[in-house]
């Protein structure tokens, strides 16, 4: 090859990865490669965990926290100690097109990242609340408790990002300052919910009532040392390709589809709305 | 009978010793289900146990080392036939086909219900080792208290649990059995797939040996007897052919240049246009 535009060699770009919509390896890709200004801002220096499809996402994937074997030198990794595994895990580090470009080469089709950074890795940058409805509520459902809890964040004086899960819900985060620790986020989140759950029949707050049916849970509990939350613009392993698409607040109403934000639409969107996002570190006070 | 002695003789054939080269450790499961005995679930994975380490070698032409690759060539017209135009015959006769497609032929394999099903217990010895295909190392899948339970009381019996489980769109016989403080899931060959001897018209005119001839035959058997350790045997092939590579790497080797392919080259565009934006940044 003339030209060198990346250190990564592909490998089996017809692959069928989406087999429904019949989206190849090498649209992955691509789409990857489009997004990645966009990605690399929100994910660098994160330790990401992957889940790979490499027989495409209708056969089962297989969850990754530690750096995929044949791993390239110049791939950036950490070291971590793992409670649950009891040992170091080598976790992937993304701060460059070509280790995003390597991951999607791999089928790492699903990319998570911790609310917290490589250097504070106990004092998030993120709070999350995660909104989750429950059958049959629907989406439609996850949009207004979404709307409430912007209001409710808006009476605090904090200025809050939403994004689809890219599945039935909706993430919601705040970008603070690097001063609280896990526990202080995971509350803060919690009281939120408590509050919208008290004022609002649709909302439970609480993990113990996560499947009642027709109802939505602002989950509070990923607000924890190695949770993780699917990056912006990250796809999902949906049979419709869906992403975890950014969006502006004016854009989340009555009538929006998650399942229509997918690899084909998404490429196109030309907005930015989580641009700048930890040039806008909040601090938490609840008063 | 000397079952126990076999036993004893088998176990002792499991020295700690590492062979050279090193067994792979297994890193994921290939099968997650459970092992249903009646009413009773232990979730387990599949893991892999076996595996074939013979060298595989890549076909270059020889004048200016690149690799090459296989096409399918229709026989009458010579011409290059793509995926989309191939489908599967069956030959009923000599040139000959009935032709299926590949639904016709998916909708008839079986699913894999995520079970090992086991009908019953039985004696690891009593099954001939050639019924024996291949085999897994069954782990628990947050079930350690049952797996381990099953695990004991198997070595205690002395027993091993023979059912059934579909791994990919294929049913095979299998038992599971407590081997070096794991369990073991082998798959067997179905009856019908092995052939018998017997068939073999040569083998029914044997005659029977002149008393001084067997004599001899078992002095020699019980002179040479001993005791088996598969760490002795070595692929003598496969370290040699490993001393060459060694030697070749500090010499000359061959780069592989690779071609960019009309959708390698979609994906170049987009490198260099978000390469860009990257920059400008």
């Amino acid at each position: 090859m003339s030209e060198r535009l990346t250190k990564v060699d592909f490998s089996n770009l017809g692959k069928i990865l989406f087999p429904k919509r019949g989206i190849t390896k090498a649209q992955v890709i691509e789409y990857y490669i489009k997004l990645a200004p966009r990605m690399l801002e929100i994910m660098s220096d994160r330790p990401i965990v992957l889940t790979r499809y490499p027989d495409g996402v209708e056969q089962k994937g297989f969850y990754e926290k530690d750096a995929p074997q044949g791993l390239p030198s110049w791939v950036q990794t950490v070291k971590i100690y793992s409670e649950t595994a009891k040992r170091d895990v080598n976790y992937v580090i993304v701060n460059d097109l070509d280790t995003l470009v390597w991951l999607a080469n791999l089928a790492a089709i699903e990319i998570h990242m911790p609310l917290s950074c490589v250097e504070a890795r106990e004092k998030p940058d993120l709070v999350l609340f995660d909104i989750d409805p429950e059958p049959p509520a629907t989406f439609e459902e996850g949009i207004t408790v979404a709307l409430l809890l912007k209001e409710k964040l808006d009476q605090l004086g904090l200025k809050s990002y939403v994004k689809t899960s890219g599945k039935k819900g909706l993430h919601i985060v705040v970008p603070i300052q690097r001063n609280y620790p896990y526990y202080t986020t995971r509350e803060f989140a919690h009281l939120i919910g408590k509050h919208l759950a008290k004022e609002t029949e649709l909302v439970v707050s609480e993990f113990a009532d996560t499947k009642k049916p027709n109802k939505v849970f602002v989950d509070y509990t990923q607000n924890s040392h190695g949770r993780t939350m699917v990056v912006p613009y990250g796809l999902r392993a949906t049979p419709e390709a869906t992403v975890s698409t950014p969006l502006e607040w004016m854009e989340v109403k009555k009538g929006l589809k998650s399942e229509e934000l997918n690899l084909f639409s998404v490429v196109k969107r030309k907005k930015d709305p989580w641009k700048g996002i930890f040039e806008n570190r909040q601090k938490l006070e609840v008063k | 009978m000397g079952k126990n002695l076999k036993t004893a003789t088998i176990v002792k054939q499991e020295t700690n010793q590492e062979p050279s080269p090193k067994a792979p450790v297994p890193k994921r499961p290939i099968w997650t289900g459970s092992l249903t005995i009646g009413l009773i679930n232990v979730p387990v994975k599949l893991y892999p146990m076996i595996y074939d380490r013979a060298f595989s070698f890549h076909f270059l032409h020889k004048t200016d080392g690149q690799p090459l690759r296989y096409e399918r060539v229709c026989t009458k017209d010579g011409k290059i036939v793509p995926w989309e135009e191939v489908v599967k015959g069956y030959e009923v006769a000599k040139k000959e086909f009935i032709i299926f497609d590949k639904k016709e032929l998916d909708a008839m394999k079986p699913e894999s219900d995520k079970r090992v099903r086991i009908d019953k217990f039985i004696d690891y010895f009593s099954i001939d080792p050639i019924y024996f295909q291949s085999s897994y190392i069954l782990m628990p899948d947050k079930s350690n208290d049952a797996y381990g339970l099953l695990l004991i009381a198997l070595q205690k019996k002395g027993k091993a649990c023979a059912g059934r489980i579909t791994l990919r769109t294929k049913e095979y016989p299998a038992i599971v059995h407590a081997y070096k403080d794991a369990l073991i899931l082998t798959t067997l060959r179905y009856s019908y797939d092995v052939a018998d001897p017997r068939a073999l018209e040569e083998l029914k005119q044997l005659k029977e040996p002149a008393k001084a001839e067997l004599d001899l035959a078992i002095k020699i058997i019980t002179d040479l007897s001993g005791e088996f350790d598969i760490t002795e045997y070595k692929d003598n092939y496969r370290e040699k052919v490993e001393e060459l590579i060694k030697k070749k790497l500090k010499g000359e080797k061959i780069v592989v240049e690779q071609p960019v392919k009309e959708e390698a080259k979609e994906l170049m565009a987009a490198l260099r246009e978000t390469l860009q934006q990257l920059e400008k940044k």
